[in-house]
């Protein structure tokens, strides 16, 4: 059963367009993240679920009703803010039960429920505090309970973990996406993160500049990458990519500075047609200079302790994710290994995958 | 120089220049206090010899000063109540909306703002005079000064309302509420210090205000104290004892509510005159 | 029905309706005067045909008329040295206080504040003070002068016509000048310190900070300013009509003083609207100065 469809949605503020033939079909119960740079939509895209921004052109139902002329009130769904929007005159029991007042519950009943969220979300104690007496991730606490206490349709989080830091983002996680099991809810969650897509979602939506690039299970989208811009957009750090051309027999050989290689991989593609090669970082090895398919020269080199990165000095230039410390220095010599079967082979005019 | 000299050093040359600055007031107080005699002694005397406070139950009474306190009190009061109604919600509009419109909504505002008084009263003489309105003299004068300072009052709310999130506005229209409820349970209570300090800006300004009062209000019973003052202030008049005791009146409770709430006012004026 | 309250309850009908109906009392009755105005300086207008639209046009007969009167140059000069005598008082004086309390003591601010009754008090009060201050025989004014040694004898400000402008311009300027040092002031604590620390860094003075750092930081706040006396200026009427009516013999008269004399006291509409018609022309262009002034407010 779909919980949310999006069918032909389009959005213009004034000559720009910001959302483009959006077609888009949520299952219910299911986590999905919509991901992509600064201004691709994703915001938009979910603003207009909500109803807080008026859409130009096609239609949105939730639960099998459209939607697309409802005010948000006669939507049924909670949102949570990238600032949270806690009702700073507020307390915190006032701010979870807001939205039970306005639809006529009664006092003891609001209170009933704001105790019974709390306990489940640890806030019991602070509910006659003000949202300004409160830490960054009790405050995102707030705002998560305020979402819950309403049972709607749909959950939607507009970069909810963006204002927390790092170790507190990645624990809040686990947190959103167990509590999103428990609650079997259907949920809509816009980052532009895209760990926090790949590690929280059942279903990952990639966006750039108001259209649908691809969207499929996560690691689908990390396996089979539809065109360049997903390649690169998802996995970290992003993929290397090498110009090459087609030859006879929809051979690919590619080129460093130091001798043609061929790969083992069969494209589809008239002879002399340009390509893009993909390798992601943490496919290619190092070896001896001898061993590799590949040789190039270190550049620099970058340790977390436990990963190391290793940029080449070529053109274009390569990154290599090794795990452990290795001992290789810039200008160093090195080989590159890889599995043909981890390469991926890009148009290059139209950047789709081939 | 240590850091405390420092600072009582600039504390005591502050309070040198605002003596300086405000003695135009000190010297209404103590005019006011002196007799018919000291009041025009040369060298003239700084504190007077023998304080006359019944000056001002007399002043009060010979000029009738209960009704010109009325007076004002009411037209004030109307204008305030009238701009705040009106000039709330084109605040809120102007503030939340960024586009063409708002700018050539905003552009008329501060045009209509800055024409003078003085050279707006005959039109609005012809139309109250053609509508009968200035059968109800002060309601004329309300309804002049509504239109004069409802700019200046929408100016410096809209930029209360600026300060106000958007998301807490969207934040209760998604948790169930209308426009109109997420506006009066959300967005006025946030800017309520806000209107409530332009309110009184413009309250004080309507207490004191004086063109209109003078040209549309013909009956003494009706005229607010700025009139009367004005009246008492004969071309060649030496009771400037009773003068200034009718100002002292007439202005200690504005300047009693003004230092009061200062540092509300101060910054409500400043946060909205510059944006 | 049901459309119209939905609208007005979730949509658009809800920012129409609060933006319309003040809009329409501002368009009757600032708007329409405005134009009422406009309309009657072209035409010939006495105390029987004030309420009437239709009267005889005899375009630009009443400029010629106003004009042609000896006062007119005179007084549009008051104006100007009213204005421009005004607004630099105001503002020097105010720039100098603002930068004394901008040195930042314990009680600077509340200190600062106070000075701010000078600006809510009703004008006319002001003006009755100033003139019972500026009293030619017994004004402590003229005291403090003499005894600081300014002055031998007496000016007689009120009556004297080479001074009578210049009473109501130090009146005027003391009404303005606290106005003024608040403004600046917020101007002034709104310059981020590090760029004095990087500037001091790079080897600049204190003055040398002040032209290339305070200045040109400040250059909206001084534009939106300036612009605000302007308006503020052309539209003091009050100390006028408390201190000297703008007499002797229209020596402090002033254009705005004089539309609402020629209007209300000589019943000459159609002149006065003309005066009203060249000063709204000043204004508009000052406040056109002052939105652009404003416009670098960012929404994000």
């Amino acid at each position: 059963m779909k919980q949310i469809v999006f069918s032909g949605v389009n959005k213009y503020y004034g000559a720009f367009h910001a959302l483009k033939d959006i077609d888009l079909a949520i299952d219910k119960g299911s986590f999905v993240a919509l991901v992509g740079p600064s201004g691709c939509g994703k915001s938009t895209l979910l603003r207009s679920l909500a109803g807080l921004e008026k859409i130009t052109g096609g239609d949105i139902s939730i639960a099998g009703e459209v939607v697309t002329a409802l005010p948000p009130r006669r939507r049924d769904v909670a949102m949570v803010f990238q600032s949270y929007a806690l009702y700073p005159h507020m307390t915190v029991e006032e701010n979870l039960t807001y939205s039970l007042k306005v639809h006529g519950v009664s006092k003891a009943e609001r209170k009933r429920a704001a105790g019974e969220v709390a306990a489940t979300t640890g806030l019991s104690g602070l509910l006659h505090r003000y949202p300004r007496e409160l830490s960054g991730g009790q405050r995102q606490r707030v705002a998560m309970s305020r979402a819950i206490i309403r049972n709607p349709k749909a959950f939607l989080f507009d970069e909810p973990l963006s204002n927390l830091d790092a170790a507190l983002r990645v624990h809040m996680r686990k947190e959103i996406r167990a509590l999103h099991d428990r609650l079997g809810a259907t949920s809509v969650y816009v980052t532009h993160d895209q760990i926090e897509a790949m590690t929280m979602a059942d279903h990952v939506v990639v966006m750039r500049a108001g259209v649908i690039e691809q969207q499929g299970r996560p690691l689908d989208l990390y396996d089979k990458p539809a065109n360049k811009f997903v390649a690169g957009f998802i996995g970290s750090p992003a993929m290397n990519f090498i110009p090459a051309t087609v030859e006879e027999g929809g051979r690919v050989t590619v080129d460093l500075g130091a001798g043609p290689v061929e790969l083992a991989v069969a494209v589809a593609a008239p002879v002399g047609a340009r390509v893009l090669i993909g390798i992601r970082p943490e496919h290619l090895t190092l070896t001896a200079p001898g061993d590799g398919r590949l040789v190039a020269a270190v550049a620099f080199t970058e340790s977390t302790g436990f990963t190391t990165f290793v940029s080449t000095a070529t053109t274009p230039e390569l990154m290599v994710v090794e795990t452990g410390r290795r001992a290789v220095a810039s200008g160093d010599r090195v080989g590159l290994a890889f599995d043909d079967a981890s390469v991926h082979v890009f148009d290059a005019e139209t950047e789709q995958r081939l | 120089m240590s850091e405390t000299f420092r600072n009582r050093l600039l504390l005591l040359v502050a309070l040198a220049l605002a003596a300086v600055y405000l003695f135009p007031l000190y010297w209404m107080y103590i005019t006011a206090l002196k007799t018919g005699s000291e009041m025009f002694r040369t060298p003239p005397s700084f504190w007077p010899d023998e304080p006359q406070w019944a000056i001002f139950p007399f002043v009060f009474q010979l000029k009738g000063m209960a009704q010109f306190l009325w007076n004002s009190v009411v037209i004030a009061s109307g204008s305030v109540a009238l701009i705040a109604c009106l000039g709330t919600g084109a605040a809120y509009v102007l503030a939340r909306y960024r586009n063409v419109w708002v700018d050539v909504g905003l552009f008329l505002v501060l045009m209509l703002q800055v024409l003078p008084a003085s050279l707006m009263i005959t039109p609005i003489f012809v139309l109250f005079t053609l509508t009968g309105l200035l059968d109800f003299p002060r309601t004329a004068v309300v309804l002049a000064i509504a239109a004069k300072s409802m700019p200046f009052f929408i100016v410096l709310v809209r930029a209360t309302f600026m300060s106000v999130p958007m998301e807490l506005e969207e934040a209760a229209l998604v948790d169930g509420n209308s426009r109109a409820g997420a506006f009066w349970s959300i967005v006025l209570p946030l800017a309520r210090n806000g209107i409530l300090v332009s309110a009184i800006l413009i309250f004080m300004q309507a207490f004191g205000e004086f063109v209109y009062s003078k040209s549309l209000i013909q009956e003494i019973e009706l005229q607010p104290s700025s009139v009367g003052l004005n009246a008492f202030m004969g071309p060649n008049t030496n009771e400037w004892n009773r003068i200034m005791a009718f100002a002292s009146i007439y202005v200690t409770p504005i300047l009693a509510t003004f230092v009061l709430l200062q540092r509300r006012i101060v910054s409500g004026l400043t946060s909205g005159a510059l944006k | 029905m049901r459309r119209l309250y939905s609208s007005l309850v979730d949509g658009r009908g809800f920012d129409l309706c609060l933006i319309g109906v003040p809009l329409a009392f501002l368009i009757v009755l600032s708007g329409l005067p405005l134009v009422y105005n406009v309309v009657m300086s072209f035409q010939a207008v006495d105390m029987f045909s004030l309420g009437s639209f239709i009267r005889p046009w005899v375009g630009f007969q009443n400029y010629r008329e106003l004009v042609a009167q000896p006062e007119f140059w005179p007084i549009m000069g008051h104006t100007a040295t009213f204005l421009a005598a005004s607004i630099a008082g105001q503002f020097l004086l105010g720039f100098a206080l603002a930068l004394f309390f901008w040195l930042d003591f314990p009680g600077a601010s509340w200190l600062r504040g106070l000075f701010l009754v000078s600006w809510v008090m009703p004008g006319l009060v002001v003006g009755a003070v100033w003139n019972w201050l500026l009293s030619g025989d017994f004004g402590v004014f003229n005291f403090v002068l003499r005894e600081l040694h300014v002055i031998s004898g007496n000016v007689f400000w009120r009556s004297d016509p080479t001074f009578a402008l210049w009473s109501v311009i130090i009146a005027n300027i003391w009404l303005g000048t606290s106005f003024n040092m608040i403004l600046l002031s917020v101007g002034l604590s709104s310059i981020p310190a590090d760029l004095y620390e990087a500037a001091e860094l790079d080897g600049a003075g204190a003055l040398t900070r002040f032209w290339t750092i305070t200045l040109p930081m400040m250059r909206s706040t001084i534009g939106a300013l300036i612009s605000l006396g302007l308006i503020f200026t052309l539209q003091q009427f009050d100390l006028f009509a408390a201190i000297t009516s703008g007499g002797p013999n229209n020596a402090s008269n002033v254009a705005q003083y004089w539309a609402w004399d020629l209007s209300f006291k000589q019943y000459d509409f159609a002149k006065g609207a003309a005066i009203s018609v060249i000063m709204i022309a000043v204004v508009m262009l000052a406040s056109v100065y002052y939105v652009r002034s404003t416009r670098h407010e960012v929404r994000g």
